[in-house]
């Protein structure tokens, strides 16, 4: 019988009943709450969030302050109140009613100035407020389209494109980077923990002497198999977790993160990221495993560790160069190395058109890699593993066997 | 057919010869010895045997063939290097071991409760393993390389850290199993227990065998015409036919002078009058065999 399901079953039950997976499990997405939150009541307490009073002595206003849009805890709104006079404005603001009240000069239609009334420095909104509804009454005055005032007031978007027409980018899209981002982030948490905790169960191992009674017991190969397998589960249940909780948390707040709207996520391309992910997490074990195998302390292998999250870090140092040449060459070469290939590929993916050969391409190189990196894996793991006191070299894994012990 | 057959097993590690041309061969039904010095080349020997190491030259056969994935199943094994999950409650420690040795569910929940039993580790099969000492450690191991009630069992130094009281419980233990047919090799330092558990024997040091054969067999080969008496009255400085008077712990051994037998020595004590209360041929102890036989190398 394989004994690959029942070395992934004892890893993944061992872990998953340890406090510290629940703690990391619950935790995590819970401290983000409290961090979002606290930016909130943050952000509440800082601002005046009262209605802003408006008198025109130009008689330019026409139409009636649009206070439709319902103020909430998570997204509070700033009303305009029209006054007839500034005597009433000013004892609103005396009252408490409104915060502070603009006044339209009788000659704004030559000077342009407002001036305004308040014993508070007012936030930037109010300002955008009133020049936002007055310009409306200015081009409603003149019988404009108001598509016009909504295009005024977003600004323009350039899109570049190289001359043979095969590099594409949209630098203004900048939302487009919160799923790479997201992936990016995933990848990192889930190699730190679960690719750790495996690695550290290794060397726990070695140190305990457990593997000597593994190695009569189960196959190196299903026995590498089944705790890379069993650890990966781990990770991918708090993905699940956290993905569950992330998706909640978009439709509670979806008022607040209206530019995720923007965002087109095409099923092809979900698809490759998350494959990506998982060759990516399958090569990180397999590596994570044949450190853990050839090193002999606990700290010793957690500096190696260090050298694998670096190059995973990588596409987020060079963010700005993804967005403005995606099939440049930093990009692609970032894109067929294992540990930073699912963020890589994923951010050129989002800004420019990846041919699907190339794709292919980085799909079969990974693969490969996975495949060795999981033979070395094994490799090590039975040449390593009974070596108590000693390191064992790189060149050595790749020696005949019978000079090893 | 033997059980184990070790051909010509040379393996190094480096420029280090582990084990050079190792022969030997365990048969059904018997309690084995495997001793040597430490660094001699036993464990090394047990890893090729287990196939963990795959030696340089020569082979070995396990229940008629190579060691194969299936027969790790009906091998068990309490290696020199203990070892089991520390932070592992005893329970659940073993349940997983037993499950690697191919044992069902149904199995363990039937078979466990007897041996922690038979350990006295029942009231402590919730502890971590690490909270237990280091005897009752040693007691869990043994029942993780038993549980599966394996054909061959292979134990190196199965007595460390016991006291009497489980060293006799082990003992009894390995006794039975030998009873039931099972096939046991053990390496050890403790030449008494060799003497009172081994039915045959190899002795390696340098990677090379030195010795082997029967407990009996090689006692008779190392024996001398010394011979032990003890008496009711003291013994003169000299005795005719005796060349070496030597007391210890309230015996004598008498070494005969040349050309004198046993036989002729008894006849020649009695005629001079020497009032014994016991005469005994003086039979090798394993610990002398053992020193003698490495000192020559």
């Amino acid at each position: 019988m394989n004994k690959t399901l029942l070395v992934a079953t004892y890893e993944y039950k061992h872990h998953v009943a340890k406090k510290r997976f629940w703690l990391t499990l619950l935790l995590l997405p819970l401290g983000f709450a409290i961090l979002i939150l606290l930016s909130m009541l943050l952000s509440r307490s800082s601002y005046d969030f009262r209605p802003i009073g408006l008198v025109d002595k130009a008689d330019i206003i026409s139409l009636e302050p649009d206070n439709s849009a319902k103020s909430t805890f998570f997204n509070p709104q700033i009303y305009l109140h029209t006054f007839p006079d500034e005597a009433g404005a000013k004892k609103a603001v005396e009252t408490g009613e409104i915060q502070g009240f603009a006044v339209i000069p009788e000659g704004y239609l030559a000077s342009y100035q407002l001036d305004y009334w308040t014993n508070k420095q007012p936030a930037g909104e109010v300002q955008s407020k009133i020049i936002g509804f007055i310009s409306q009454n200015l081009l409603a005055a003149e019988e404009a389209d108001p598509a016009i005032l909504e295009r005024l007031s977003s600004g323009n978007q350039i899109s570049l494109e190289s001359l043979d027409g095969k590099t594409k980018s949209d630098g203004t899209g900048w939302h487009k980077i919160f799923v790479p981002i997201l992936i990016g982030i995933l990848n990192l948490i889930v190699v730190m923990y679960s690719g750790g905790y495996l690695l550290q169960a290794l060397v726990e191992e070695k140190e305990n002497r457990t593997m000597e009674i593994l190695l009569t017991s189960v196959p190196p190969r299903e026995m590498m198999t089944g705790k890379i397998i069993g650890n990966l589960s781990v990770g991918l249940t708090q993905i699940a977790v956290w993905a569950l909780i992330l998706f909640a948390g978009l439709i509670i707040f979806s008022d607040r993160l209206s530019f995720l709207a923007d965002i087109e996520l095409s099923g092809s391309y979900l698809a490759v990221s998350l494959a990506l992910l998982l060759i990516s997490f399958i090569f990180t074990a397999a590596l994570m495993a044949t450190i853990g195998a050839t090193m002999t302390s606990i700290q010793e292998s957690q500096s190696v560790t260090g050298l694998i999250v670096l190059p995973m870090m990588l596409p987020f140092y060079f963010i700005n160069v993804f967005i403005s040449n995606p099939n440049g060459v930093v990009a692609r070469l970032l894109s067929y190395i294992p540990l930073s290939a699912p963020l890589a590929l994923s951010m050129r993916m989002a800004f420019t058109s990846v041919p699907a050969i190339e794709i292919a391409f980085v799909f079969a190189l990974l693969i490969g890699l996975t495949v060795l990196m999981i033979w070395l894996a094994s490799v090590a793991f039975k040449r390593g593993m009974l070596q108590y006191s000693q390191k064992l070299s790189l060149r050595s894994l790749f020696k005949k066997e019978a000079n090893h012990a | 057919m033997s059980t184990i057959h070790v051909k010509n097993i040379s393996k190094s590690f480096g420029d280090t010869q582990a084990v050079k041309d190792v022969s030997f061969e365990v048969n059904p039904g018997e309690i084995f010895g495997l001793l040597g010095p430490n660094g001699s080349g036993k464990t090394t020997s047990i890893r090729v045997i287990l196939d963990i190491y795959q030696p340089d030259s020569g082979s070995v056969e396990i229940l008629d063939g190579p060691m194969t994935d299936e027969k790790l199943n009906r091998v068990g094994y309490l290696p020199e290097e203990r070892g089991l999950y520390q932070d592992v409650e005893v329970n659940r420690c073993l349940s997983y071991l037993a499950t690697l040795k191919g044992m069902s569910k149904a199995q363990i929940d039937k078979t466990l409760p007897a041996w922690l039993e038979r350990f006295d580790l029942t009231e402590h099969q919730k502890k971590k393993n690490k909270e237990l000492s280091k005897g009752m450690q040693q007691k869990a191991q043994l029942i993780a390389a038993l549980i599966h009630d394996p054909e061959i069992i292979i134990i190196d130094e199965p007595f460390s850290a016991l006291d009497p009281v489980n060293t006799q419980l082990v003992k009894d233990l390995l006794r039975e199993l030998r009873s039931a047919g099972k096939t046991i090799v053990m390496s050890t330092h403790q030449m008494n227990q060799v003497e009172t558990l081994c039915d045959r024997l190899v002795l390696i040091d340098y990677g090379k065998v030195l010795l082997e054969g029967g407990l009996s067999e090689i006692q008779d080969q190392f024996r001398t015409n010394q011979v032990i008496i003890t008496t009711a009255s003291p013994l003169p400085e000299k005795l005719e036919g005796v060349a070496k008077i030597e007391p210890m712990n309230g015996n004598f051994r008498l070494s005969p002078a040349e050309g004198i037998n046993a036989q002729d020595l008894l006849g020649l004590l009695v005629n001079q009058g020497v009032r014994l209360n016991t005469f005994e041929v003086a039979t090798p102890s394993l610990d002398e065999i053992f020193i003698q036989v490495v000192k020559k190398g």
